[in-house]
């Protein structure tokens, strides 16, 4: 069996935009005590680490369309995602022992 | 025959229900069980036990047992009895149709608290070697998934940091969230006799609980918060302990990091956090915050136990992390009688916790995006895995109505009943293709079932049971499965049919295989077991018998040091209105188990035949209500009807029910709304009207039996199912 | 602090809750043994190797002292003290048998005896039945006199029944339910002959406060409490 990774038989987006839209701004609201450059950083940590990528990549075109709906704290996290620099262990580290 | 029979064999287990996790000895005359009773040296129980655990063993063999697979093209379809391998054949050749279609990432399984850590194992194993994703996930989700997140953040390790005994160690203890005495009834004695002795208790609770007040047993403080405010009024002790000075700089110096600190002491010490304004928005009097604060932060030995009254909010994992936050800055951690405890609800659910039934997470917390933890599992299983995380499961129900997710196996797990938004769960199996239920009983899912396995009761199988205390123990088969396989054997053969040939001679054999992929559970086996009992994780080199109290020295995280998180509080979307003027909270009662599935099919249901409404009496009085009517509980997202009655446990406002019966639908009413970080559902919250049933209204058909088998309603729409 | 849970052992009774303490070293019947300071000697006589025959203590329970059997003779003491209310001392010296005692146990025994339903006392396995073994008795002297053969059994509770004519009111039920569960559900009620066990206000179990979580059937010597499921036909009294 070697099923593709690509969905021929399925178009659009895997959840509700809406559901996306609610669930990135409520992370971001977490992250908002935190001075900027940590709260971006720990956003971005976040969807790496726990979202699925097709919930990312379904984020990410939304805010190549424009955003709407997404507080700037998430778009600026978000758009980390893209950038392969920040590619390290997630903001609150793998558990060691 | 004047005597009572004298039973011929005992068999040491473990209780099939709550957390706690209890020691059992099941006496049997020859095949048949004939008494459970407690064993003394069950570490969790010291000789005691509950009504369910003691008595209500019988649905194990209970008429509707499930005993022969069946399975049926749709769903409309009546269920059609085959062999297992017909029905295994089916399953796999499904599984196989479904991701040639629509990708391999359009199946995954949720794995079951009620069963052994060795079937969670397989499951898990199931998922990720032979579907190829990681779409596997467990019901913690919808209960304590917020404290894996929050504890891990904070102190490094997402379970209990205490054995049951440190509490009678404490001097203070702290119950947010939960009530003991009817949700972890041996674990509440415990509790109750340390506080005859003297301990001080404060109870954080919407409602006056048993927990509040029994006899000899009064909170010293009782914060009756209003639903959704569990942040505001965590910061606001925090505040108290930072103005007043009552924290424990020393312990903060060695064993946390400083600067952090500060800047949680900053955000909580701001008068955002006061007493008097955060009072005044949980409805709580601000000396009463005051009183508690300064309780908690004296001790000397302070602990702190919660539950789902913490989790199932849309700020959950925030909630867990305040929990950590304060036993940090008052040096609660890392000796008897401290600490903070998730009270785990189910038997096993610490167990997929710790064994990585998650999408984002391997055994022992490690995620799935690290390179070097995935290579581990792949040497051992002989496979490359999916290097992403996958979907939750409220997440793949959302998948589903977009068509992107088909397949699932569901493993001891009842999402219909127990999960929120139970329309939206309905519509959502409806679009799949191939479910496969694999459970002793038929329930409200496996009405949208196409595959439908037997499983065994934990009488009917070897294995081990993680409880709330991580404690590792032994479960032993007391007769032989009803249906011819223990669940293990069923995911084994389940992997076979797809080509994954794998085989163990019994249960240990996964367990050593688990120990060797799972760092807390490296020294486990079920030759230790037998020699010691039982043993708390982590059982490895260093602590080859079981630790008992965790964070003595470091705290697991990278540079060891436990941290403070920025706890802000945001308050949940959920809003009352004039629509809806009221909130709803949900909890737990003594004598059912959760969804009921066990419990309704024992005597128990002479206790609570049916959920009730707890309401107060000025709401009732105001819409024209008498104790006894049946009432329409209305939400933005459903409605049911429930029986409503007096109670002086809730303030106005508030109103409250449980979920153990599948007519009541409580999860009809339930919001969409969850906790920002794991999903975990805000079942505590719900803006809600309630109102008389009008005469002409139609009654929801209501059965007066405790056998709900083979019911054929559906979900009345009262509100307009979801539609993709 | 906590070795009264962490102590009990399954297999073993001692009597009364294991103690954290300091050792103490005693001798019983002229063995040797060392017991935390607070224990009873009842326990010690346990951990000793030798056993003195008791009603109404067991080791998840606070001693209680109503049964009269687990007398003991200590040297320098006189009397015929309860070896469960009793706290052991450094060079205490008990002696478990003796004739005087052997008297005293059987005399008790018989009338517990007199008021327990007698067609019930050959082939039982409760612990009263172990214990009218240990002391050697298998009757009683007496005639029939005032009894409870004829109280009514509780059968409300679906998973245990309550037989008051088999209840020795030991009181073990009653401490159960406050020292182990917590929940107070059960007192004695009245005085003398009249003593009985009643459950909330003497009200059949299933309608007091019981909670039934089966601690009081757990510690019941004599299956006055005692689960329904061990008599597959239902329960008849004999």
């Amino acid at each position: 069996m070697e099923p593709t990774d690509e969905q021929p038989n399925v178009s659009g987006a895997v959840m509700k935009l809406e559901l996306l839209i609610a669930m990135a701004n409520q992370i971001g609201d977490f992250f908002s005590p935190y001075p900027p450059e940590r709260a971006t950083e720990g956003l971005r940590n976040h969807l790496r680490t726990y979202w699925d990528p097709r919930m990312r990549s379904a984020l990410l075109a939304h805010i190549d369309a424009g955003g709407e709906g997404l507080s700037e704290l998430v778009v600026e996290g978000a758009r980390l995602l893209r950038d392969d620099a920040a590619e390290k262990d997630g903001y609150y580290g793998p558990p060691k022992r | 025959m004047p005597n009572p029979r004298k039973p011929e064999k005992e068999t040491i287990t473990i209780c099939a229900y709550c957390g706690v996790g209890c020691g059992f000895k099941a006496e049997t005359i020859g095949n048949e069980i004939v008494r459970m009773t407690p064993w003394k040296d069950g570490k969790s129980n010291h000789g005691h036990s509950c009504i369910k655990g003691r008595f209500s063993y019988d649905y194990y063999r209970h008429p509707d047992r499930v005993k022969t697979p069946m399975i049926r093209a749709s769903i409309d379809d009546p269920w059609q009895e085959v062999s297992w391998e017909e029905a295994f054949a089916h399953a796999a050749s499904e599984i196989k149709r479904i991701q040639a279609k629509y990708g391999r990432a359009s199946v995954g399984g949720v794995s079951s608290s009620r069963c052994t850590n060795e079937e969670i194992f397989l499951t898990m194993k199931f998922v990720r070697a032979v579907l190829g994703n990681n779409n596997i996930d467990n019901c913690a989700r919808i209960c304590h998934s917020p404290t894996q997140f929050g504890l891990s953040a904070t102190v490094g390790a997402g379970a209990a940091s205490q054995h049951f005994d440190s509490i009678l160690q404490a001097d203070v203890i702290m119950v947010v969230g939960a009530n003991p005495t009817e949700g972890h009834p041996v674990f509440g004695s415990m509790m109750k006799r340390r506080i005859r002795q003297g301990a001080k208790l404060i109870v954080i609770d919407p409602r006056r609980t048993e927990t509040v007040d029994s006899p000899h047993c009064r909170a010293d403080v009782h914060l009756a918060l209003r639903p959704g405010t569990n942040v505001a009024i965590l910061n606001s002790l925090a505040h108290v302990i930072v103005r007043e000075n009552l924290h424990a700089p020393e312990f903060i110096k060695s064993r946390c990091e400083w600067q952090e600190f500060e800047h949680w002491a900053e955000l909580v010490g701001s008068d955002e956090y006061s007493p008097e304004n955060i009072g005044a928005i949980a409805g709580v009097d601000p000396e009463d915050i005051r009183r508690a604060a300064r309780i908690y932060a004296s001790g000397p030995r302070s602990t702190v136990y919660y539950g789902l009254g913490v989790t199932e909010h849309s700020q959950g994992s925030t909630g867990v992390m305040c929990l950590g936050n304060l036993a940090l800055s008052c040096g609660m951690y890392g000796r008897e009688g401290v600490g903070v405890n998730p009270l785990r609800g189910q038997g096993n659910v610490q167990g997929g916790s710790c064994l990585g039934s998650w999408p984002h997470v391997l055994t022992g917390y490690r995620f799935v995006t690290d390179d070097a933890t995935r290579s581990s599992f792949e040497a051992e299983w002989g496979v490359e895995l999916d290097p992403e995380p996958g979907l939750r499961l409220p997440n793949m129900f959302d998948a589903a109505l977009t068509g992107h997710f088909k397949g699932m196996y569901i493993m001891g797990e009842d999402p219909v009943q127990s999960d929120p938004n139970q329309n939206h769960i309905i519509a959502a199996l409806r679009k799949m293709e191939c479910v496969i239920v694999h459970d002793i009983f038929l329930n409200e899912t496996s009405k949208y079932a196409h595959v439908l396995l037997p499983g065994s009761s934990s009488l009917e199988k070897d294995g081990t049971f993680t409880n709330a205390e991580r404690r590792i123990s032994r479960v032993r088969k007391v007769v032989e499965p009803l249906a011819g396989y223990q669940d293990w054997e069923v995911t084994v053969k389940l992997m076979n049919a797809l080509g994954y040939d794998v085989q163990y001679a019994h249960a240990g054999e996964v367990l050593d295989e688990l120990a060797r992929l799972s760092p807390a559970y490296s020294g486990a086996s079920f030759e230790l077991l037998d020699r010691v009992g039982s043993a708390q994780w982590p059982v490895d080199t260093k602590a080859p018998e079981g630790t008992e109290v965790l964070h003595m020295e470091q705290f697991p995280r990278a540079n060891g040091l436990g941290t403070f998180m920025l706890t802000g509080f945001v308050p949940t979307r959920e809003r009352i209105s004039e629509q809806y003027p009221l909130l709803l909270t949900t909890g737990r009662i003594l004598s059912q188990y959760n969804v009921g599935t066990q419990t309704r099919r024992t005597a128990n249901s002479q206790w609570h035949p049916e959920d009730v409404l707890e309401m107060s009496r000025g709401d009732m009085q105001v819409r024209g209500l008498h104790t006894g009517d049946r009432v329409t509980v209305a939400s933005r997202f459903g409605a049911t009807q429930l029986k409503v009655v007096e109670s002086n446990r809730v303030n106005p406002g508030i109103v409250y029910t449980t979920f153990h019966h599948a007519e009541s639908k409580a999860n009809a009413v339930t919001s969409d709304l969850s906790d920002w970080a794991t999903n975990c559902p805000e079942y505590k919250v719900t803006a809600v009207e309630v109102a008389k049933v009008k005469p002409d209204e139609k009654s929801r058909a209501r059965t007066d039996t405790a056998h709900p088998a083979h019911r054929e309603h559906e979900a009345e729409a009262l509100v307009a199912v979801e539609d993709a | 602090m906590w070795n009264e849970v962490r102590g009990l052992r399954d297999g073993v009774d001692y009597g009364t809750p294991p103690r954290d303490g300091e050792p103490v070293s005693l001798t019983v019947d002229g063995t040797e043994v060392t017991v935390p300071a607070g224990s009873s000697v009842m326990l010690a006589t346990v951990q000793a190797g030798r056993s003195v025959p008791k009603l109404c203590a067991t080791d998840s329970l606070e001693a209680f002292g109503s049964c009269r059997v687990c007398l003991v003779e200590i040297e320098g003491q006189r009397g015929y003290p309860a070896s469960c209310t009793t706290v052991v001392a450094p060079g205490m010296e008990v002696r478990t048998q003796s004739e005087r005692l052997t008297t005293l146990r059987k005399g008790v025994m018989e009338l517990y005896l007199s008021d327990f339903p007698e067609s019930e006392i050959p082939d039982g396995w409760s612990e009263l039945h172990r214990t009218l073994e240990e002391i050697g008795l298998e009757g009683h002297r007496y005639g029939e006199g005032h009894n409870h053969f004829r109280s009514p059994v509780d059968e409300s509770n679906p998973y245990f029944l309550f037989d008051p004519a088999k209840c020795i009111v030991c009181s073990r039920c009653v401490r159960a339910c406050e020292e182990v569960q917590g929940t107070f559900a059960l007192t004695i009620q009245g005085r003398g002959f009249e003593s009985k066990v009643a459950a909330g206000q003497d009200e059949p179990f299933m309608e007091s406060e019981c909670v039934s979580c089966g601690a009081c059937v757990q510690a019941c010597p004599s299956h006055a409490l005692v689960e329904k499921s061990l008599f597959p036909g239902g329960y008849e009294r004999a």
